[in-house]
C-alpha cells in the first residue's frame, strides 16, 4: 500500500482520512504492522473506503492485518452502524454466513494417537463428509429444518447431539436471536436441508492439531481454556453454513438491490447493497441471516458429534474418558447488536465482522463463567500446513475495535496461481514429510490451501498481540488435515 | 466461444470469462464455465435430465438468476449437467427456458474439484461488442 494520504497513526494503525473519497463519513483504519502493510492491495482500500460512505457508520471502518479483496467489504472488513440511521449489508457479513471455528481439547496426547493416525484421519474422513455433493448423516424433515433455522444448537441439544457444556462454550449459546425462518425462501431450505454436518469445500477443513508446550505463550489463560497437558490433542474444525447461507445471502442481495432502486439509492458497489437497519427489508435480512447463524451452529456441532463418534470408536473410552470437549466456537462472518461507548455515549450499534473474531475482553457478560476473568477465546485458523492459533480477547478490542480482531492468516495468493506454482501431491508429499497427514477428495485443492497462499499466519497474530486487540495465548501444529 | 476461468478480480475466488455469437451461445459457455470449475465435465454421464425456467428484470438479472439457478440444482438436486440445451430466450421481459442433461452427483465415480456457493456481483457483467456477447462473472467458492 502506497499512498500520501494514508497516515500512520500508531505503531500499527494506519488511517485513511475522510477527504480520501467523496461521501465518507468517517476515516478508514488498516489495522497491520510495518511487516505486513505491504501486503494490504490497494482493491482492499477502495472497498475499506467504500464501507466508510455508508450512512450510519459510527467511528471508523475497520480492516484486520489477515485483510484481503472480499465482495462489498473486503474479508478483514469490520463496522458498527447506528441502529435508527444505520444500515445492514450483506456484503458486510458474507455470503457463508456464520462461517467461524470450532476448537475442541481432549485428555488424549500425541503419544498416544501417534500409533493410529492413519485410522484416525481415515475414519475422520469417512464420517465427517466434505467436498461437492456431500450429504449429512442426519437425515432432516422441513419441520426439523425449521427447528433448526430458529432455535440453533438448542435444537442438537434436545436431540441429543450436543452437551449442556458445548453450548456454554459457543459464542451466543449456539443460536442468534432474532431468527425467524419465515423469512427465508424454499430455495434456501432446499439447498440447506442435506448439507448439515458437512464441511463443505474450499477453504474449509477438520484438522487434528497438537499443543506442544514452547508454543504456549500463556500458561496461565491457556490452562483456564482446558490446556492442561503437554502436546495435547486438539481439533480444530473451519465451516460454515453450506448452501443455505449462500443462498440467504443471494436472495437478500436482490431484495436490497431492488430497495435501493426504488428509493433512489446511491450505489457504490453492488455488493455493498444495503438496507437501513429500521426498514422492513432490513429486518428480515437480520432475522434470516439469524436462521444461516443458526444453521451454521449446528452444522459445527454435528460435525463435533461425529468427531466424538470416531474418538470412541479409535479409541475404545467414553466420551468422559476423552475429555472430547468444546474449549470454544467463534463466528466470524455476521452481524451483531453490541453496545459500545461511541465518542463518550453508549450505544447500542450493529456490528458487521466479515472474516472477522469477537474478540471480548474479561468481564463482559457474553463470555462463558469459565473464562470471564481471562476473556473470550479467540480462534484463528491458519493454513493447513501452519496449524492454528488460540488468542484471547481484551479490553483494547471493546475500546478501540468494536470488540473485535482478525480471524485467520489471509490468503494473498490465487488459487490459480497456486495450482501453477505446486501440485497437490506433491503439498501432500512435502506435509507427509514434516509429519502432517492429509486427505481430500480433490488434490489440486492441497496446493489451493497450501502455506504459500496465505499470509504468515505468526505475522498477523503478532500483529493483533502488538496493537492489543487480542491476546496471544497458544499456537497449534497440526497432524491430521481433511480437507473439503 | 470457449470460456477461461481466470483470477484477474479475486484472490480468493475464480472468474469465468465468457462469450458467444448469440446470447444463446453466451448462456450456454457461462453454464459450462460454473460447471467446470465444480467438475471434470468428461467424467459425467447425461442420464438425467432436469427443465428450467429463469426469469429476470432485465438481461443482466436474466443472467445472473441462470447462473445462480444451476448453483441452486446442484445443491438441492445434487446434480451437475454435462449438456446444457438452451430452449428458449427471450429479451423482452426476460425469459429462459432450457434443459439440463447430467447426472446425480457421485463423489466415487465423478471428478469432483472445488465447491461454487455463489454469484457475487462483483465485476458483474454481460455486454455485446462487435457482434459478440460476453460475460464476466465472479464466483464465491
Amino acid at each position: 500500500m502506497s499512498h500520501e494520504k494514508y497516515r500512520r497513526i500508531g505503531p500499527n494503525i494506519w488511517e485513511v482520512p475522510t477527504d480520501f473519497k467523496d461521501g465518507m463519513t468517517v476515516p478508514a483504519r488498516i489495522l497491520s504492522s510495518p511487516k505486513l502493510i505491504d501486503s494490504i492491495d490497494n482493491r482492499v482500500i477502495d472497498q475499506i473506503t467504500n464501507v466508510a460512505c455508508l450512512p450510519g457508520i459510527r467511528r471508523y471502518a475497520l480492516c484486520m492485518p489477515d485483510g484481503h479483496v472480499g465482495y462489498g467489504f473486503p474479508i478483514g472488513g469490520v463496522a458498527a452502524f447506528g441502529l435508527s440511521d444505520g444500515v445492514i449489508s450483506p456484503g458486510g457479513i458474507g455470503f457463508d454466513i456464520n462461517c467461524g471455528m470450532r476448537l475442541l481439547r481432549t485428555n488424549l496426547t500425541l503419544d498416544e494417537i501417534r500409533p493410529r493416525m492413519p485410522e484416525l484421519l481415515g475414519k475422520l474422513f469417512a464420517t465427517i463428509p466434505s467436498g461437492v455433493g456431500s450429504k449429512g448423516f442426519v437425515r432432516l424433515s422441513r419441520g426439523q429444518f425449521t427447528e433448526i433455522m430458529n432455535r440453533g444448537c438448542r435444537w442438537c441439544l434436545d436431540n441429543g447431539y450436543a452437551t449442556d457444556d458445548d453450548l456454554r462454550h459457543i459464542e451466543n449459546g449456539g443460536y442468534l436471536e432474532p431468527a425467524d425462518s419465515k423469512t427465508v425462501s424454499d430455495k434456501a431450505v432446499s439447498r440447506g436441508i442435506n448439507q448439515m454436518g458437512t464441511l463443505g469445500s474450499g477453504n474449509h477443513y477438520l484438522e487434528v492439531e497438537i499443543s506442544a508446550p514452547e508454543n504456549i505463550y500463556d500458561r496461565e489463560t491457556a490452562a483456564v481454556f482446558g490446556l492442561d497437558r503437554d502436546y495435547q490433542v486438539l481439533v480444530a474444525i473451519h465451516c460454515g453454513s453450506r448452501g443455505f447461507g449462500h443462498q440467504v445471502a443471494t436472495d437478500y442481495l436482490q431484495v436490497f438491490g431492488r430497495y435501493g432502486k426504488g428509493h433512489g439509492l446511491k450505489i457504490r458497489d453492488k455488493e455493498l447493497m444495503s438496507a437501513p437497519i429500521d426498514s422492513d427489508e432490513g429486518q428480515r435480512y437480520f432475522r434470516a441471516m439469524g436462521c444461516a447463524a443458526n444453521a451454521a451452529f449446528v452444522n459445527r456441532q454435528l460435525i463435533v458429534y461425529g468427531v466424538r463418534q470416531v474418538f470412541r470408536e479409535i479409541f475404545g473410552k467414553t466420551d468422559r474418558e476423552l475429555g472430547v470437549d468444546t474449549i470454544y466456537d467463534v463466528a466470524h462472518n455476521i452481524a451483531k447488536m453490541e453496545r459500545y461507548d461511541i465518542d463518550g455515549r453508549e450505544e447500542t450499534v450493529l456490528v458487521h465482522r466479515k472474516g472477522a473474531t469477537r474478540s471480548f475482553g474479561p468481564g463482559r457478560e457474553e463470555i462463558p463463567d469459565k473464562y470471564r476473568e481471562v476473556g473470550q477465546p479467540v480462534i484463528v485458523g491458519g493454513s493447513m500446513e501452519t496449524g492454528s492459533a488460540l488468542l484471547c480477547g481484551t479490553a483494547l478490542a471493546d475500546r478501540d475495535a468494536f470488540g473485535s480482531t482478525l480471524h485467520g492468516a489471509g490468503r494473498t495468493m490465487s488459487r490459480i496461481k497456486a495450482r501453477k506454482a505446486a501440485r497437490g501431491e506433491a503439498v501432500q508429499k512435502r506435509m507427509s514429510e514434516s509429519g502432517i497427514l492429509v486427505k481430500t477428495g480433490y488434490m489440486p485443492g492441497l496446493a489451493e490451501e497450501a502455506a504459500m497462499a496465505y499470509k504468515n499466519i505468526d505475522d498477523v497474530i503478532d500483529a493483533v498481540d502488538e496493537l492489543g486487540i487480542s491476546r496471544k495465548v497458544a499456537r497449534f501444529y497440526p497432524v491430521l488435515n481433511i480437507k473439503g | 466461444m470457449p470460456f477461461k476461468l481466470t483470477d484477474i478480480y479475486s484472490t480468493a475466488d475464480i472468474c469465468l470469462l465468457a462469450s458467444g455469437q448469440t446470447l444463446e451461445e453466451l448462456f450456454v459457455d457461462s453454464a459450462a464455465g460454473l460447471i467446470e470449475i465444480i467438475v471434470d465435465r468428461d467424467s459425467l454421464g447425461d442420464k438425467r435430465k432436469i427443465g428450467c425456467r429463469v426469469e429476470g428484470k432485465d438481461l443482466e438479472e436474466l443472467y445472473y438468476n441462470w447462473l445462480a439457478e444451476l448453483i441452486y440444482i446442484k445443491d438441492a438436486e445434487l446434480f451437475l449437467p454435462r449438456t446444457i440445451v438452451i430452449d428458449r430466450l427471450t429479451e423482452t421481459g426476460p425469459t429462459l427456458t432450457a434443459t439440463l442433461y447430467g447426472e446425480t452427483i457421485d463423489q466415487s465415480r465423478h471428478r469432483l474439484k472445488v465447491d461454487v456457493k455463489a454469484v457475487t456481483y462483483y465485476k458483474f457483467k454481460i455486454e455485446k461488442i462487435d457482434n459478440l456477447w460476453r460475460g464476466e462473472v465472479v464466483f464465491d467458492i
